[in-house]
C-alpha cells in the first residue's frame, strides 16, 4: 500500500495544480506532496530492511535495499527542491520573467516527473522501467524549455532529440535481454519481463544476444545517465532549465538511468561474468571522467559547471560498478547517496547567484560571501564537497571507488581516474574562490560598504536543510542508512 | 504435393511484410514533400501492425492482436492525423535541402542495410518466424538514426524517430514468440503518443520563435 500511496500523491498533486488556481495553492500542493513522500519513503526502507523486499499489485511494484536507496534520495531531493522553488519563482515573478500560466506548468510537471521518478526502482519489469524513464524524459522536457527563449528551446529539443535515439536503443536493448531469455522462459510472457525472474535464471541466457543487449542498454541509459561521449545535451539542459528542475535532473534523474544501468549489469554478469560488461563500464566511466575535466578547468559559465560536474559523478558511478566487486559495489552505492545529497546545494547556491546577479558568468560575479554571505559560504563548502574534499563524504565513496579500482588491477584507470578528479577539483577551487571571495565589483560598493542583500527565507531554508545533511553525512552515517546501503550494494554486486 | 502448413504461410507473410517496410523506409529515405512522408509513415506503421496480427493468428496468442488494434488505431490514423494538421497549422508542405542528396542517401542506406545484416546474423538462429526479420529491424532503426542526422527540418526528424520506433517494434513483435507483456506494450504506446505531442509543441515554439522549423537554426549554446 505504501509502494502505491508513494506514486499517487505526486501524480494526484500534479493533476490538483492543473485545476486549481491560485499561486498560494500551487506552492501548498508541492510543498505537502513531498513532504508527504519523505515519511513514506523512510517506511518503504524500514520495512525493507525488516523483510527483505516489498512488493504490491502482483509483484508489479516491487523494493529492495537497491530501491529504497534511490527512493529515499530522490523523495529528499523532491521536498528541497519544493521549498526551494517557492523562493526561485517568486522572485522570478517580481522580476516579470515569467507568466501564471507558466507558473502552473512548472508546478503540474513537476510532481509528474518525481512520481515517474519514483516508478523506476518500484518497476519490477524492465519494460515498465524503460517507460518511467522515457515518461521522465517527457515529462520534463516542457520544464527545461520553460523560459521561452531562443536559447531554452534549442536545449529542450536537442535533450529531446538525443534523449529518444538514447531511449530507443536501451528499448532495443530491452527487448534483446527478453529475447535472450525466451528460450528458457518458455510461454511464461506475464512476468518473463520482471527483473526478479530474470536475474534467477540469467546464467541460461543466451550470450551472444545478452551481449549486444547490455551494449544497447548501456549505450541508451548511458545517455540518460550523461555518459561521454552522449554527454552534449547536458550543459545546455541544465543551464537553461530552471534550477530545481536542474537540480532535479542532475541528481535525482541521473540515479535513476544509473539504477537502470546497475540492474542490466547485474543480469549481463550472471550471464557472462564479469569481465565484459565490467569493462564497458569502466571504460564509459572513466572516459566521462577524463572529459568532463578539461571543460570545468575552462569554464566561463556557472551554470554549465554544475552539468560537467555531473557527467563526471555519473562516471565515477558507473567505473564503480564496473570495477566490481565488493568494493566497488560498495563505492557505487555510497556514491549514489553522497552525490545526490550534496550536489542540490550546488545548484541551489547558483541559482541564488544567478537571480541576484543576472548573469551566468563568472567573470562578472565577484565577492559573493560579501554581498550574499550564506549563498556565498554555502557555495564554498558545496563545491569542496562535490570535489571530494575530505572531511566530506564525497571523499569516501571516492577512495573506496579508488580502492576498488587497485584491488582489481586497474592501475592505469586509477591513474586516469586520480588525474581526472585532481583537475576537476583545481578547476572548481579557482573559479570558486574568485566567484565567492573575491572583492566585489565597484558597482556593487556604496561609500565604503558592501551592499549587502537579504537572502529569501525559502531558498535559504532549503540549502540549509541541504547543508546540514551534508555536514551531518560528513561525520556520521546513520546505522539503518549504512545496513541499506550495504544491502544494495550487495544487490548491485549481484546477490540477490 | 502437401499444401503448406500454416506456420510456414505466416512466416512467409511476415518476411514478405517486413521486406515492404523496408522498402518504404527507402522511398521515405528520398523523399522531401512532408506530406508523403507522412503517408508513407502510415503504410509502414500498417504493415508493422499485419505483421502482428500475422504473428497473433500463427501462435494463437490473442494479447497480439491487442497490440495489432493499437498499432492501427495509433500510428496507422492517430499520428498521422496529428502530424498532418500540425504541418498545416504550420504551413510548409516541403523540406529544407537534405544534408545530402538523394543518390548518396540511398548509397549510405544501402550501407546500412548491409551492416545490419551483419549484425543481425549471429541471431538468425534464434529467429522464430520469418527470415531476416531481425536484419529489416535494425535497419529501420539504423536508417532512422542516419534520416534524423541527413533531414533539418524539425517535423522530418520526428517522423526519422517514428520509423525508428517502428523498428523497434518490429524486433518486439517478430522475434519474442509471443511479443512483450501487454502492460508494457500499452507503456511504449502511450509513450509514443506523448512524444509526438510534446514535440509538436516544440516544434510549434520554434517555428513561433525562430520563424522557420529549419533545426539548423538551433545553434546559439556552446561553449
Amino acid at each position: 500500500m505504501t509502494l502505491i500511496l508513494l506514486l499517487l500523491i505526486p501524480a494526484c498533486a500534479g493533476l490538483l495544480c492543473l485545476v486549481t488556481r491560485s499561486r498560494e495553492s500551487w506552492e501548498r500542493l508541492n510543498l505537502l506532496a513531498f513532504a508527504a513522500l519523505v515519511p513514506l519513503a523512510l517506511k518503504i526502507a524500514a520495512d525493507v530492511l525488516a523483510q527483505g523486499t516489498v512488493s504490491a499489485l502482483d509483484g508489479f511494484l516491487r523494493a529492495d535495499a537497491l530501491s529504497a536507496l534511490v527512493i529515499i534520495l530522490t523523495t529528499f531531493i523532491a521536498l528541497a527542491c519544493a521549498i526551494y522553488s517557492v523562493g526561485y519563482f517568486r522572485a522570478d515573478a517580481r522580476a516579470k520573467k515569467i507568466t501564471e500560466a507558466q507558473l502552473r506548468r512548472y508546478y503540474a510537471l513537476t510532481p509528474l516527473f518525481v512520481a515517474v521518478m519514483l516508478l523506476v526502482p518500484l518497476a519490477d519489469n524492465l519494460g515498465v522501467m524503460w517507460v518511467a524513464i522515457e515518461s521522465g524524459t517527457l515529462s520534463s522536457v516542457l520544464l527545461v524549455a520553460f523560459y521561452n527563449q531562443k536559447t531554452s528551446i534549442e536545449a529542450a529539443w536537442k535533450y529531446i532529440i538525443i534523449g529518444s535515439i538514447g531511449i530507443s536503443l536501451a528499448l532495443f536493448g530491452t527487448i534483446f535481454t527478453y529475447y535472450s531469455a525466451v528460450n528458457v522462459l518458455g510461454a511464461e510472457t506475464q512476468h518473463g519481463m520482471n527483473w526478479s525472474v530474470l536475474a534467477g535464471i540469467a546464467d541460461k541466457f543466451d550470450p551472444k544476444a545478452m551481449r549486444l543487449a547490455f551494449i544497447l542498454v548501456l549505450l541508451g541509459y548511458g545517455t540518460k545517465a550523461g555518459l561521454a561521449p552522449m554527454h552534449t545535451w547536458k550543459p545546455d539542459a541544465y543551464s537553461e532549465a530552471p534550477v530545481p528542475t536542474a537540480a532535479l535532473l542532475g541528481t535525482a534523474f541521473v540515479n535513476c538511468a544509473v539504477y537502470g544501468i546497475a540492474r542490466f549489469d547485474v543480469l549481463a554478469v550472471k550471464c557472462l561474468g564479469p569481465e565484459f560488461s565490467g569493462r564497458l563500464l569502466v571504460w564509459f566511466g572513466v572516459a566521462s571522467i577524463l572529459v568532463a575535466a578539461p571543460f570545468i578547468l575552462t569554464q566561463r559559465n556557472f551554470r554549465r559547471i554544475l552539468a560537467y560536474s555531473s557527467i563526471d559523478h555519473a562516471g565515477i558511478m558507473v567505473a564503480a560498478i564496473g570495477f566490481g566487486g565488493k568494493l566497488g559495489a560498495l563505492g557505487a552505492a555510497l556514491h549514489m547517496v553522497f552525490h545526490g545529497v550534496t550536489k542540490p546545494l550546488m545548484f541551489f547556491c547558483a541559482g541564488g547567484v544567478q537571480q541576484r546577479f543576472a548573469t551566468p558568468y563568472f567573470r562578472r560575479v565577484r565577492g559573493v560571501i560579501h554581498i550574499l554571505p550564506w549563498t556565498g559560504g554555502f557555495f564554498l563548502m558545496a563545491t569542496l564537497a562535490v570535489t571530494g574534499t575530505p572531511p566530506f563524504s564525497i571523499f569516501q565513496s571516492e577512495f573506496i571507488t579508488l580502492s576498488a579500482a587497485l584491488a582489481t588491477g586497474h592501475s592505469w584507470l586509477a591513474f586516469l581516474f586520480v588525474a581526472g578528479a585532481m583537475t576537476i577539483f583545481a578547476g572548481f577551487l579557482v573559479h570558486m574562490v574568485k566567484m565567492n571571495l573575491g572583492e566585489p565589483r565597484s558597482d556593487r560598493v556604496i561609500g565604503s560598504t558592501v551592499q549587502r542583500f537579504n537572502e529569501c527565507p525559502w531558498k535559504l531554508g532549503a540549502m540549509m536543510m541541504v547543508a546540514a545533511a551534508v555536514v551531518a553525512l560528513a561525520f556520521w552515517l546513520p546505522q539503518p542508512l549504512y545496513q541499506l546501503v550495504q544491502q544494495a550494494a550487495q544487490i548491485i554486486g549481484g546477490a540477490q | 504435393m502437401n499444401p503448406p502448413a500454416s506456420p510456414e504461410i505466416g512466416s512467409q507473410l511476415i518476411t514478405l511484410m517486413a521486406a515492404l517496410m523496408l522498402v518504404v523506409q527507402l522511398l521515405l529515405a528520398v523523399q522531401s514533400m512532408l506530406f508523403t512522408s507522412i503517408r508513407l509513415y502510415a503504410i509502414q506503421s500498417l504493415f508493422l501492425a499485419g505483421i502482428a496480427g500475422v504473428v497473433a493468428f500463427s501462435g494463437h496468442a490473442g494479447h497480439v492482436y491487442v497490440v495489432a488494434t493499437l498499432t492501427v488505431a495509433g500510428k496507422v490514423i492517430f499520428l498521422p492525423w496529428l502530424l498532418n494538421r500540425q504541418l498545416r497549422r504550420i504551413q510548409t508542405a516541403q523540406d529544407v535541402e537534405p544534408l545530402l542528396n538523394p543518390t548518396a542517401t540511398m548509397i549510405v542506406c544501402g550501407g546500412l542495410t548491409l551492416l545490419a545484416y551483419l549484425v543481425a546474423r549471429p541471431f538468425t538462429s534464434l529467429e522464430r518466424l520469418g527470415n531476416n526479420v531481425l536484419a529489416v529491424a535494425i535497419t529501420l532503426v539504423l536508417t532512422g538514426f542516419f534520416l534524423m542526422f541527413n533531414r533539418r527540418k524539425a517535423i522530418s526528424q520526428v517522423l526519422a524517430l517514428l520509423t525508428v520506433e517502428n523498428g523497434v517494434m518490429l524486433a518486439a513483435v517478430a522475434l519474442t514468440t509471443y511479443g512483450m507483456p501487454l502492460v508494457v506494450e500499452f507503456g511504449v504506446f502511450f509513450d509514443v503518443l506523448v512524444a509526438v505531442m510534446v514535440l509538436g509543441i516544440l516544434i510549434y515554439r520554434i517555428r513561433e520563435t525562430f520563424a522557420s522549423m529549419d533545426t539548423g537554426k538551433l545553434n546559439q549554446l556552446k561553449e
